[in-house]
């Protein structure tokens, strides 16, 4: 135990490893920057933007599907688009997540009744958190990110305790 | 060439010798035939439609020479979600949804679009004030719109900190326009008839304290972009659309009026409230990629000057008219087009009189420069085709519909 | 704005078969589907530099094609139109306008129909084997598709 001279706080946490990339994946989830449709001006520009400003919880963009651990699925996917975004899914390495931003995404939208357009992109690919709205608001977008960082978190607790099981 | 063109894509390009139907028009280049007697091989290069310059989901499928582009192809349809044969299933009150959606960074002349060409089928006199309302929030969309223009077209050139003023500009717009509409991008506020909503009260002095720093802010924004000697580097001189080649492609809006054709729909047509505004319509000379910057860069200082004037000369009044729930416009056939942020955005209506329009077509300006990328990338680096498509402004929301 | 309906009258005089008057767009010539290439080249000469909307409509019956010019010079806007049965087949106008390449590409997908000398006549916005969508025997989805996705 050691006591940090500047906080006064203890500055030393005994975890274990996994427990510590898991701290290190949640706080900086980096997206790739692959706007479809209208909701990448909300989840990507103004997400980026100074007012929201997802940069200060570790959430960033890159711009190669390579160095990204999350995918917002911002917009609406049609079958010519499909393919593609099942493409860059497979490019992303693991752990990686998805998030299904706007109703367009999550089931089709408004546009849900032309034959082109896919039912909801978790009919491509898995996806870990749905945002309704249409479009969603930057704050949810942040909410989102939240929750995506509890569920990682809880993803570590469940596998610590089937270890110990 | 053509053969592997076709072998490797599919498809045929524009290539020499390909198709040829006889000797190209005056004022149209074509695609140089590259190869100068070394065996060199062109390359073919893939961008998009994941790639963070493409301002969406465009795909170039470009063939180099080097670094020297040599014939590109433009593909497109990455977003094509059906507006026009949605609109056709969908009341004369809620075709306005899907139109925000088409050009989704200025939904507000989209709108416009359709209530002015319903209108023109209904028997229906529109209030001075909807009229001024309109044009009001047509010209707060158009900033917010350029602004994002200017945003990504710095972030192309690789400059950032003028996305993060552009965006927090932005944002002040949106909150004026969610307190006009209660969205903040998808408005569905103009309506055939008038508009949803009057303004709230206090948004006159929103406006007023947004415009009083607008134009100061403008000018640094301006210094900070174009008075840079990189920036001014890269874009002089590249992408020139002259007014011969503009006409051929059919291109509008900035695009235009940067090769120097004074022609801006809300002089040409006038429509709402712009006949009784006093603005200019800012013009280019060469129609390269400076120009277009300095176009548009002009639009949002005449953009905010008609704000001023808008919200001083607001009339008093309602902000719509008498129109039943159900929009039953005659049978017949209309066209109407605004001024879009990007050009000239038409609406084809055709109705029969019942509750649902026949057939809408919406031509989207963006379709048109696109297109025209085809004939004005070979010839440049392939550096510049990204900052090319920049200065072009397109939207694939309304370029595929 | 409008020009003059003796003028365009006069100007395709050559075109039988050909109609002018002034409708709710606009005035509107209605020529035979043979004659568009040659209308539309005529118009050129005559100052209409240029084709600033084409688009199509299901009538039903057949697909009627509008082609909007315009005259930047003379400040005018003219509709051309035209007829084309189901699988019937265009003469591109992509040698007098470029601005027509990709929306006929499109409205030839979109309703079925074929283009004649374009340089690049493929689909534009669907992937092989999608259905001529803007046609009105091609329905939408019904609900209880949606729903069951």
């Amino acid at each position: 135990m050691a006591i940090d001279k500047f906080t006064g706080e203890n500055s030393i946490a005994f975890i274990r490893s996994e427990q510590l990339f898991d701290f290190a994946r949640r706080n900086s989830l980096w997206y790739i920057a692959f706007g479809i449709a209208c909701c990448a001006i909300e989840g990507l520009m103004s997400a980026s933007g100074p007012r929201f400003d997802f940069d200060r919880m570790g959430v960033f963009f890159r711009n190669s599907p390579r160095q990204a651990d999350v995918m917002i699925v911002a917009g609406t996917v049609n079958h010519k688009m499909a393919l593609t975004v099942k493409r860059l899914y497979d490019q992303m390495p693991e752990p990686k997540w998805v998030v299904a931003m706007g109703a367009c995404a999550c089931t089709g939208g408004p546009f849900r009744e032309y034959p082109n357009v896919v039912l909801g992109v978790d009919t491509i690919i898995p996806v870990d958190v749905y945002i309704p709205g249409c479009p969603p608001r930057p704050e949810s977008v942040q909410y989102a990110f939240i929750e995506l960082q509890k569920k990682i978190a809880r993803r570590t607790e469940e596998r610590l305790a089937a270890r110990n099981r | 060439m053509t053969d592997r063109c076709e072998e490797t894509l599919g498809v045929g390009l524009l290539c020499e010798g390909q198709h040829d139907p006889g000797v190209p028009p005056a004022g149209l280049r074509r695609s140089p035939s590259g190869v100068d007697g070394l065996t060199t091989e062109h390359l073919i290069i893939n961008m998009g439609p994941q790639h963070p310059s493409t301002h969406g989901v465009l795909r170039l499928i470009i063939e180099v020479d080097g670094e020297e582009i040599v014939a590109v192809e433009v593909s497109v349809g990455y977003l094509h979600r059906g507006i026009e044969k949605l609109a056709e299933h969908r009341r004369y009150d809620a075709v306005g949804t899907l139109m925000d959606r088409g050009d989704y960074v200025s939904g507000m002349m989209g709108e416009l679009a359709f209530a002015l060409a319903a209108e023109q089928l209904m028997d229906v006199e529109v209030p001075r004030k909807a009229h001024w309302l309109r044009s009001l929030a047509s010209e707060l969309n158009r900033l917010a719109s350029h602004l994002v223009w200017y945003g990504t077209f710095g972030l192309d050139t690789g400059a950032m900190g003028q996305f993060l003023y552009a965006m927090r500009e932005r944002e002040a717009l949106l909150d004026i326009l969610e307190a006009l509409s209660g969205q903040r991008m998808m408005f569905n506020y103009i309506r055939p008839g008038g508009v949803v909503a009057d303004m709230p009260l206090g948004l006159t002095e929103q406006i007023r304290t947004f415009l009083s720093t607008f134009d100061t802010y403008l000018d640094e924004y301006h210094q900070l972009l174009g008075g840079n000697e990189i920036f001014q580097m890269r874009v002089k001189g590249i992408g020139t659309i002259d007014r011969q080649m503009a006409l051929a492609f059919g291109l509008t809006g900035a695009n235009l009026r940067a090769a120097g054709v004074d022609f801006d729909v809300r002089r040409a047509r006038p429509y709402a409230a712009y006949p009784e505004l006093d603005f200019e319509v800012p013009l280019g000379t060469t129609g390269d990629a400076w120009d277009r910057y300095i176009v548009r860069m002009g639009e949002m200082r005449q953009s905010a000057r008609m704000i001023a004037q808008l919200i001083d000369g607001m009339p008093e009044g309602a902000f719509t008219a008498k129109v039943p729930r159900i929009i039953r416009p005659n049978a017949g056939e209309a066209y109407a087009s605004v001024e879009s942020s990007r050009g000239e955005t038409g609406i084809h209506l055709f109705a029969d009189g019942t509750e649902h329009p026949y057939r809408m077509h919406y031509r989207g300006p963006s379709l048109f420069a696109a297109q025209a990328l085809e004939e004005i990338l070979p010839g440049h680096l392939i550096a510049d085709a990204v900052m090319i498509v920049g200065s072009t402004d397109i939207m694939l929301g309304e370029l595929d519909r | 704005m409008r020009p003059a309906i003796a003028d365009i009258e006069r100007l395709l005089a050559a075109f039988e078969e050909t109609t002018v008057a002034e409708e709710t767009p606009g005035v509107v010539a209605r020529v035979s589907l043979a004659d568009v290439g040659d209308v539309l080249a005529e118009l050129k000469s005559a100052g209409y530099e240029s084709l600033v909307d084409f688009d199509g409509m299901d009538t039903g019956e057949l697909i009627e094609l509008t082609y909007r010019m315009r005259s930047y010079s003379f400040d005018v806007e003219l509709f051309v139109k035209t007829t084309v049965a189901y699988g019937g087949t265009i003469e591109s106008v992509w040698y007098e306008y470029p601005s027509a390449l990709m929306p006929e590409r499109e409205t030839a997908e979109l309703f079925g129909i074929h283009l004649a000398g374009h340089p690049n006549p493929k689909r534009l916005l669907t992937t092989d084997g999608v259905a001529p969508l803007l046609r009105k025997d091609v329905p939408i989805r019904t609900v209880e598709e949606v729903r069951a996705r």
